[in-house]
């Protein structure tokens, strides 16, 4: 508002400084207009006076030749009136006693209604040598403008004489010539002076009297002195009628009844008149009004423009403003989601400073201040559980997906170490509530850190890369992502690592990531930037590295996730042979033999060893079926043998209940046929054809470690 | 897992074993023996020229005729093993319980 009211004062002062420089120039203009009107009627007043004059002095010559036959003295009357329109009568008057035979004698012509008249002055009523016209020109001997006068001979018109002294051809005055004009074409040229509307002008004679003025009453009947007295500014007023009589012109300012009135005034040569234009102010200055009301108008309409300006920017300002708080603080939320986020993820590397076996690093690299996609890590039972994972979508709803999913993988990981299962529980979670039909490609990894053997599980998302001694994807089975379907079935895997062997995950952001020529990083740039040895640090930058050069300037349009896994157990087995699961069946013990045989096979191991870890391993694995399950009860055996440059390894395991055999009572293999007891050989094989046998009970299972140098 | 049975001159009851003997087969030959273990007078020889294996389960059905042979006055002549199974032998002391040929 301020600023409002600023603009107005600024407004406004510039409008009175106009209007008063204006009001200087207007006056001026008013003042030059009065003087050039006034000069025009002075020219035209002079040009009847002149042309009377002239009219009287064109006839001197031959009324000085008449004065010889005076007679005809009438007739130069007659002349002057006839010949000149502006002269309404005329007359010869001589001297008295001039001519001895006319002691009086003044033929006087004159308009009459049609025609012209004639009559005498010369009489005792009118006594023409007492009157002043006739007496003037004789005193001073110059023709005279007498005093305007009502006629009322001729019908009560205001007329006025010149007269002029005749000389006879001795220079002695004879006689004197006049002629008379009415003043009737003055008040109808002064009237016609129309400097403005409502203003009026005034002749006043040489004595004061009023000849011409708008008010008719006073015409001739008052002098100005008389008006004078009867006024309020009688001060300023007398001033002018001073310089009105004195013949001055200029102007005056005079303010009668509170209206201030500019005068403008001249005289009339030779006839002593003063002629006068009274111009009231607000005359004078109705245009710088005008002017001013539209100057006004302008500045009223101006200023609400500028309100109606200043009310829009204003608003837009708040509104801006409002924006942009709301803006701060969404994308404050939005921070602390994001840290919220990155805080569920496991972000300090390398994460196990303590062990020599693995090096491993992830990145994320959201699309918008939070995304869509997650890896998780962590070890357990010296098992390392990790993933990566891709919602559909991105940004918040995205995140809010990752979130749980990242939760449910904890949760179910918790306590079960095949991905199969815990994908399979996933995505029955995921899948019942899921409402918004959202789905997450997933990657769920458990990599036994002792012996670089991996089970996996891959829900939709993109195969990973392995890293041997060439670089390829790892195979995966194309299962469904989680959230799609409740109920879908997974398919589990399984690779062995060996030392110094890696693993690469990635989400599409890496493979989709787009330049500006929509050209994608894809899979070959991908693999090309894994060559070559590096930290898993050093791999995360340098693949970061590669995307960015490729992408240049383009905005990243998907969450970019990586994750690095270096193996380097320089214990690691070399390659693990089968994997075996048996049924806690008797019958399925055969399969053993052809387990022995694959790996011995492979390790050319040779008979005898075959056979005697044919036997170990089927008397271990006979006493799991035979007393880890109760009878009759379904139950698996599992069987893995670790295969190391020097050492095969056998671990059995089963969900049964808890028997060591390595506590069971031995045989004794001194003892005579009769005390020798029939049970007791199986463990005492065992023992005897490995180099050791221990049991441990763990996640509800028994596991039965059984290794041997080869 | 194939056991042939055959009785010979001098009350020598033959018992020709081949293949493998393990968990599973031990039973099935646990039951074709049962006649040889309940008659168990005379001698019995347990010929293992195809014995490809045996495991805790059929040693103790070598032990069991042993057991029989030593309570009803017979005896048990094992013939014929491969260096693997003797090694198994060596190892449980059957080397000693029995009479190897």
């Amino acid at each position: 508002m301020l600023l409002v009211l600023v603009a107005a004062l600024t407004l406004e002062a510039t409008a009175l400084l106009q209007y008063f420089y204006s009001r200087d120039g207007i006056r001026g203009e008013a003042k030059a207009r009065a003087e050039s009107e006034l000069k025009a009627t002075q020219n035209r007043i002079m040009d009847i006076v002149d042309q009377t004059e002239a009219a009287v002095r064109n006839s001197m010559w031959i009324a000085q030749w008449c004065l010889l036959m005076p007679d005809n003295l009438q007739k130069v009357a007659q002349r002057i009136v006839e010949d000149n329109p502006v002269v309404v009568g005329s007359t010869v008057a001589l001297v008295p006693g001039y001519l001895r035979r006319r002691p009086l004698y003044a033929p006087y012509v004159f308009r009459g209604k049609d025609s012209l008249e004639f009559k005498t002055l010369a009489t005792t009523e009118y006594d023409y040598p007492s009157k002043e016209w006739f007496i003037k020109p004789l005193e001073t001997g110059r023709g005279y403008w007498s005093e305007p006068y009502i006629d009322h001979g001729g019908g009560d018109i205001l007329m006025v004489t010149y007269s002029m002294p005749l000389k006879d051809k001795d220079g002695c005055f004879a006689a004197v010539i006049t002629a008379d004009i009415s003043l009737d074409w003055l008040t109808e040229l002064v009237g016609n002076i129309k400097v403005y509307p409502n203003a009026f002008s005034m002749v006043v004679s040489r004595e004061g009297r009023i000849l011409v003025c708008p008010a008719e009453s006073l015409v001739m009947k008052s002098t100005i002195h008389e008006v004078v007295r009867t006024m309020d500014d009688t001060a300023s007023l007398s001033a002018l009628n001073r310089a009105m009589l004195a013949g001055e012109s200029g102007s005056l300012r005079v303010k009668e009844k509170g209206v201030s009135s500019e005068v403008f005034f001249s005289p009339v040569e030779r006839t002593g008149w003063s002629l006068s234009v009274v111009i009231p102010d607000n005359e004078i200055y109705s245009g710088i009004r005008r002017i001013g009301l539209m100057v006004t108008v302008l500045q009223i309409v101006g200023l609400l423009l500028i309100v109606l300006l200043l009310y829009l920017v204003i608003t837009n300002m708040l509104r801006n403003q409002k924006l942009s708080s709301q803006k701060e603080r969404i994308e404050g939320e939005l921070k602390i989601a994001s840290d919220i986020q990155m805080s569920m993820v496991p972000k300090i590397f390398p994460p196990f400073p303590e062990r020599k076996d693995i090096d491993m690093s992830a990145t994320i690299v959201p699309a918008k201040e939070v995304g869509g996609d997650l890896y998780d890590f962590y070890i357990r039972d010296e098992k390392l559980f990790f993933c990566v994972g891709d919602v559909s979508g991105k940004g918040i709803p995205a995140s809010l997906v990752m979130a749980v999913t990242r939760s449910l993988f904890r949760t179910l990981s918790a306590h079960e170490a095949s991905p199969q299962r815990i994908i399979t529980s996933m995505n029955d979670s995921m899948s019942e509530t899921n409402e918004s039909n959202m789905f997450v490609t997933f990657f769920c990894g458990v990599l036994d850190m002792k012996t670089g053997h991996m089970r996996y599980c891959n829900a939709g998302h993109n195969a990973p890369v392995m890293l041997t001694d060439h670089i390829s994807f790892l195979p995966v089975e194309p299962n469904l992502p989680l959230g799609v379907m409740p109920g879908a079935h997974f398919r589990e895997q399984e690779i062995d690592f060996k030392y110094d062997d890696a693993i690469f995950l990635y989400t599409d952001g890496l493979t989709e990531a787009e330049n500006a020529q929509h050209e994608l990083f894809g899979e070959e740039r991908m693999k090309a930037a894994l060559n070559g040895r590096r930290s898993a640090d050093d791999h995360m930058e340098n693949m970061k590295a590669k995307v960015a050069e490729f992408v240049g300037d383009a905005p990243q349009s998907d969450d970019l996730t990586l994750l690095f896994i270096h193996y380097l157990n320089e214990k690691a087995p070399e390659r693990r042979e089968r994997h075996l699961i048996l049924h806690n069946d008797i019958q399925q013990i055969p399969q053993l033999a052809e387990f022995i045989e694959k790996i011995s096979e492979e390790k050319h191991l040779g008979q005898s060893l075959a056979m005697s870890l044919n036997l170990a391993l089927e008397e271990a694995v006979t006493n799991v079926i035979l007393y880890a399950y109760p009878e009759g009860s379904d139950g698996l055996v599992d069987i893995e043998a670790l295969v190391r440059d020097k050492e095969l390894e056998f671990i059995i395991s089963d969900s049964g209940t808890p028997f060591d055999p390595t506590a069971a009572p031995e045989a004794d293999i001194t003892l005579g046929v009769d005390e020798r007891k029939i049970g007791g050989l199986g463990i005492f094989l065992v023992r005897n054809i490995m180099d050791s046998v221990s049991y441990e009970r763990k996640d509800g299972k028994n596991i039965l470690s059984m290794p041997k140098n080869i | 897992m194939e056991i042939n049975i055959s009785k010979q001159d001098g009350g020598i009851t033959l018992v020709e074993l081949k293949g493998r003997l393990d968990t599973p087969s031990s039973q099935d030959v646990s039951n074709t023996l049962s006649p040889v273990v309940e008659n168990a007078k005379g001698t019995i020889i347990l010929d293992c020229t195809e014995l490809e294996y045996i495991s805790s389960s059929g040693l103790r059905i070598f032990l069991t005729i042993r057991k029989a042979a030593a309570a009803q006055g017979g005896k048990v002549i094992v013939r014929n093993i491969s260096s693997d199974i003797r090694s198994v032998f060596m190892m449980t002391g059957f080397l000693n319980l029995f009479e190897i040929q």
